[in-house]
């Protein structure tokens, strides 16, 4: 018996002693686009580690933003370390419901580094004036467009469509039939499952309305702009005949437009690299057409810190969280991934500013920002997602008419979000 | 002392089907009868309230419509295809072990790998499915955004996933199966339709049992698909049950709500299995 | 006229032949025993009348029919299986009117031949039975009831006896004979036990490696074996081959000399015959088995009642010169 206390203490010792020497920091990040980003990641933590030897950063890589979210509330519920993690820029209110994260301003991060961002990514992860996350794995949504097509279709290259009206005509030019009277390409495509809130919003911000108010306890699902917003989207393929009808399925429509299968698609910027590489034609990005404005959401990943963290440990994920986000390494970031760069002097520095001279199409998201709007996201904020994404599916699949399911949605918002006002 | 030993012998099976099995279970039915806490409010007993709830909830009832559908679409076409191949690959016939090979393929795959596949199969213009129909002049179909053929597409991709599976079953049992009677049967002047009707199928029905009991499981069970294919679109079209927990459970964080409308699947899938054993062992031939 | 003709069958499994041109007839009313050691081609011959194989070569009659090309349920026989092959879901009745019922016969003749092939077989108070409720026995009638209410005028018979115990063996073999006498039919029999051939047969085949080694009688090949092998097959204890020079010094041919035990006499001593030593004694209560040496060879010597011998004894044989079978050096009767 005491030689296996001995044995324990000898092992709480050995545990011990490391924390005394140096801070420990845990974080969990999601990988939702292609490429070796575990590697990217690795490395950055490495160049931290070199130039803080005081500070070692464990990085546990934790699948899609949804594992990443579970697994590290998971984590904390056990008991075991994690200081900070890159999670859901939409998971602000759940993090806040959970009691689990802290806001930088209370920790000593400095006004000036929280207002180096756009603040177009800074809406998602501010809460009542206190900003919780820090924009870090950014993107939009764009347009892109094959420039052999619009050859084709007698339309100039260059130019892409800049308002909905003039969208919907150049697409209908754009439907291409084959002999036997089948559609061979579509004009445009935007895709209607997995994330349709997201591109909804899209529509609706162009339509000069937002979905959700900044608190998070209010929508505006049946406001008269965002019904008329649906109804262009339906429209598109129900009564302009330049989209298929239905739902345009999020994981095949990159394969449909490099395959020349639709002339035009709405998709994350996030897929600008696979597609530069599929691609066999030349291909325009450009910001999404305008109604009343231009817009587009923001969506992607921010830093958080937890609160189940010592002084010293908020001190050193500060630390870190400041470093990685950093000019030179927002840009080393951006190009490994296409990710929008986070803060305006990023594209100041040499490395950026040369990518984009070389491909100007890096540049579209970052231009498009400041018609940006945050991700839908509220308190309860699966289930509110899920109400408009059920109605925006049911408008396009023609189940309702696009007023008749967005009040359905609105009531249901209603009711989530009555508690929390 | 003899009771010890065997307790002694039962004790970590047991203890792991307490962990991990009936403790769950219970806490899951306890769960259900108090609200969703959080760091902001905490929960609270509300009695039946997850349940009425559920009554009101129009999502509920479609998925539940949902899984009715999918599985009186998949289980008896599954099980008679099974038992179709079974028959043709246990006879002789040239290359028999590549045949039987080929229809089990579909078995050892991950769901998540078949839905990917099938997601190319079914994509409009550039899908196989879609590539197939041009040749006879048709249209592109966009068949999982449609909520009149979404839930035919995925049944159709169940049948094919898992009729392998179940005719594992059938040819093992066919084999078992001595064939002298099918021999004096011939002798009798029995028809091979006359043979499987009056023999081969009624002595199957253990096996029959087996395979629907699994079958109906299944169907409540494989939701992988589903995060692949339509994530229960368009507009719940195509939504299940467990899928639908899932959501509750994993993005609305309402983990009351997930267990209510767990506590309905465990008693769902009790009842059937209950049914059927019940039901059907009256019918059943065990040797 | 011949109810069942063979005209040189054969069966090939890709290199291996089983059955090789055999021929033979079976007379109506005949019970034809297919006799033989396992591996003879015996149970193969017999699925070949039924038609569940099909032959290589030759031709099958069937009541004047030929039948080579023909399905099991053309021919017009039944069949009892070694392992019964009952339907195990199906009732005793069910599985004896199975066929019946195939045919499509009304049901009130169902319940009539079915009744009186119950009674035959003494059945009639397990018709409600399943089969794993009965005995091996009871098993065994159910088979043989399924043969008979199909009132087939052939039936074949694999080995259906093999998986009961002697003594419901010895009443089975009664049984059968009786019922086939009784209702007239052709039965051809698959037994490789040589009691079941003798008892039963009115004419037994004798097959060695899917030939036919001798038919005839039971008391032909009993009294006439032609070939050393069937000397040796039939009858127990088997007969006494020996080398001719043993018995005969003056012989100076390699041919074997056949006596059945039972036709050699322990003589007293003084009367001459053949010195020989006695290696056991086996007494069997209607008779003893002597075992004796005789220079290089053993003798076995059936000796009616009780003979004390002790091992080691001296002991002198003798027998009528009719009583021995000469065989030459190919093993073929001289």
């Amino acid at each position: 018996m005491k030689r296996l206390i001995g044995i324990a203490l000898a092992a709480l010792v050995v545990a011990a002693t490391p924390a005394l020497a140096l801070t420990e920091l845990t974080f969990y990040y999601p990988i939702a686009v292609g490429g070796p980003l575990t590697k990217v990641v690795d490395n950055l933590v490495a160049g931290f580690e070199k130039e803080h030897p005081d500070v070692r950063v464990h990085a546990i890589y934790a699948g899609n933003y949804d594992d990443a979210r579970i697994k590290a509330l998971a984590a904390l519920r056990a008991g075991q370390p994690a200081q900070m993690s890159v999670l859901f820029s939409i998971d602000l209110y759940e993090l806040l419901e959970q009691d689990a994260i802290v806001a930088f301003d209370d920790i000593g991060a400095d006004k000036t580094w929280l207002q180096s961002f756009y603040p177009a990514l800074m809406a998602n992860g501010t809460y009542k004036g206190k900003v919780y996350g820090i924009p870090f794995q950014r993107s939009t949504i764009v347009m892109y467009w094959n420039k052999d097509a619009f050859k084709e279709a007698g339309l100039d290259p260059e130019k892409a469509p800049a308002t909905w009206d003039e969208m919907a005509k150049m697409a209908a030019k754009l439907v291409k039939k084959d002999a036997g009277g089948n559609l061979a390409r579509w004009g445009v495509m935007v895709p209607s499952t997995g994330y349709a809130y997201w591109m909804f919003q899209a529509f609706a911000r162009e339509n000069g309305q937002d979905l959700m108010n900044r608190d998070g306890n209010q929508t505006n699902f049946a406001n008269p702009e965002v019904i008329s917003a649906l109804q262009y989207w339906r429209d598109l393929g129900a009564k302009y005949k330049v989209m298929p009808e239905g739902t345009v399925e999020w994981g095949t429509l990159r394969q449909n437009f490099t395959e020349g299968k639709t002339a035009i698609m709405w998709h994350t910027t996030g897929n600008l690299t696979a597609v530069k590489e599929s691609a066999k034609f030349p291909f325009g990005v450009a910001m999404l057409p305008a109604s009343k404005q231009r817009g587009s959401p923001t969506g992607g990943g921010n830093w958080y810190i937890f609160k189940k963290s010592t002084p010293a440990e908020r001190k050193a994920a500060l630390a870190f969280i400041q470093w990685i986000t950093s000019p030179e390494r927002t840009a080393e970031w951006s190009i490994a991934t296409g990710y929008v760069a986070t803060r305006a002097d990023a594209y100041e520095t040499p490395k950026l500013k040369e990518y984009v001279t070389g491909f100007p199409q890096a540049a579209v998201a970052r231009d498009q920002l400041k018609f940006a709007t945050p991700e839908l996201s509220t308190f309860q904020t699966g289930r509110v997602r899920k109400a408009l994404d059920d109605a925006i599916q049911a408008a396009l699949t023609g189940g309702k008419a696009p007023a008749e399911a967005l009040k359905a949605a609105q009531q249901e918002a209603e009711r989530l979000l009555k508690p929390y006002r | 002392m003899r009771h010890v030993y065997g307790w002694l012998l039962l004790t970590p099976a047991a203890i792991l089907l307490v962990a991990f099995t009936h403790y769950p279970a219970v806490a899951t039915l306890a769960e259900s009868f108090f609200s969703t806490g959080t760091a902001v409010r905490p929960s609270r007993f509300v009695g039946l309230g997850n349940y009425a709830a559920l009554l009101g909830d129009p999502i509920f009832t479609q998925v539940l419509l949902n899984n009715f559908w999918f599985a009186l679409g998949t289980i008896p076409t599954s099980i008679a295809l099974a038992m179709l191949m079974a028959a043709w690959v246990n006879g002789a016939l040239p290359g028999r072990a590549l045949v039987r090979l080929a229809y089990f393929t579909p078995t050892v795959l991950p769901m998540i790998a078949v839905a990917n596949l099938w997601l190319y199969f079914y994509t409009p213009q550039i899908g196989l499915l879609d590539k197939v129909t041009a040749l006879f002049g048709a249209g592109s179909h966009n068949w999982l955004g449609n909520p009149d053929t979404v839930m035919g597409c995925l049944v159709a991709m169940t049948i094919w996933k898992e009729a392998g599976f179940f005719m594992i079953f059938y040819l093992a049992a066919l084999q078992a199966l001595p064939p002298e009677l099918g021999e004096a049967a011939r002798i009798e002047g029995a028809s091979r339709w006359y043979f499987f009707r009056r023999v081969t199928f009624p002595l199957l029905m253990p096996t029959t049992l087996f395979v629907l009991v699994n079958a109906t499981i299944n169907s409540f069970k494989l939701v992988d698909h589903l995060f692949i294919l339509t994530k229960g679109g368009p507009d719940n079209a195509s939504n299940l049950l467990l899928y639908y927990i899932y959501q509750t459970a994993f993005s609305f964080f309402d983990t009351s709500y997930a267990a209510t409308l767990t506590v309905v699947l465990l008693a769902l899938l009790g009842a059937f299995a209950l049914v059927q054993f019940q039901l059907i062992e009256r019918r059943v031939h065990y040797r | 006229m011949s109810e069942i003709v063979l005209e040189q069958v054969t069966k090939r499994y890709g290199r291996v032949t089983a059955v090789e041109g055999v021929s033979f007839r079976a007379e109506r009313g005949s019970f034809v025993v297919l006799l033989g050691p396992s591996g003879c081609g015996k149970s193969t011959l017999l699925r070949l009348i039924a038609g569940l194989e099909e032959v290589s070569a030759g031709k099958i009659h069937i009541e004047g029919r030929e039948v080579t090309a023909l399905d099991p349920t053309e021919r017009r026989l039944s069949m009892v299986f070694q392992s019964y092959a009952l339907f195990p879901h199906l009732s005793v009745a069910e599985n004896i009117v199975f066929g019946l019922k195939v045919r499509g016969l009304p049901a009130p003749e169902r319940r009539e031949r079915l009744a009186r092939v119950a009674e035959l077989v003494g059945l009639t108070e397990r018709l409600e039975h399943k089969p794993q409720q009965l005995s091996g026995g009871q098993r065994q009638r159910v088979a043989l009831a399924r043969a008979i209410v199909s009132e087939n005028p052939i039936c074949l018979m694999d080995e259906p006896l093999s998986n009961l115990d002697a003594q419901l063996r010895h009443e089975m073999r009664v049984e059968i004979r009786a019922l086939q006498r009784r209702l007239g039919m052709t039965v051809v029999y698959v037994t490789h036990d040589q009691v079941e051939a003798m008892s039963m047969a009115d004419h037994v085949i004798l097959l060695r490696a899917g030939r036919i080694e001798q038919q005839g009688t039971p008391a032909e090949l009993y009294a006439r074996p032609a070939t050393t092998f069937a000397a040796r097959f039939i009858g127990t204890p088997a007969m006494n081959l020996v080398r001719r020079a043993t018995i005969e010094p003056d012989a100076r041919d390699g041919f074997t000399l056949g006596i059945r035990p039972e036709d050699i006499r322990l003589l007293a001593n003084g009367d001459g015959g053949l010195k020989a030593r006695v290696t056991s004694a086996e007494y069997h209560g209607a008779d003893t088995i002597v075992t004796a040496r005789v220079g290089e060879e053993s003798l076995v010597v059936r000796a009616p009642g009780e003979v004390k011998l002790a091992p080691g004894a001296e002991v002198r044989l003798g027998w009528e010169r009719s009583a021995t079978h000469l065989f030459d050096d190919l093993g073929r009767r001289k």
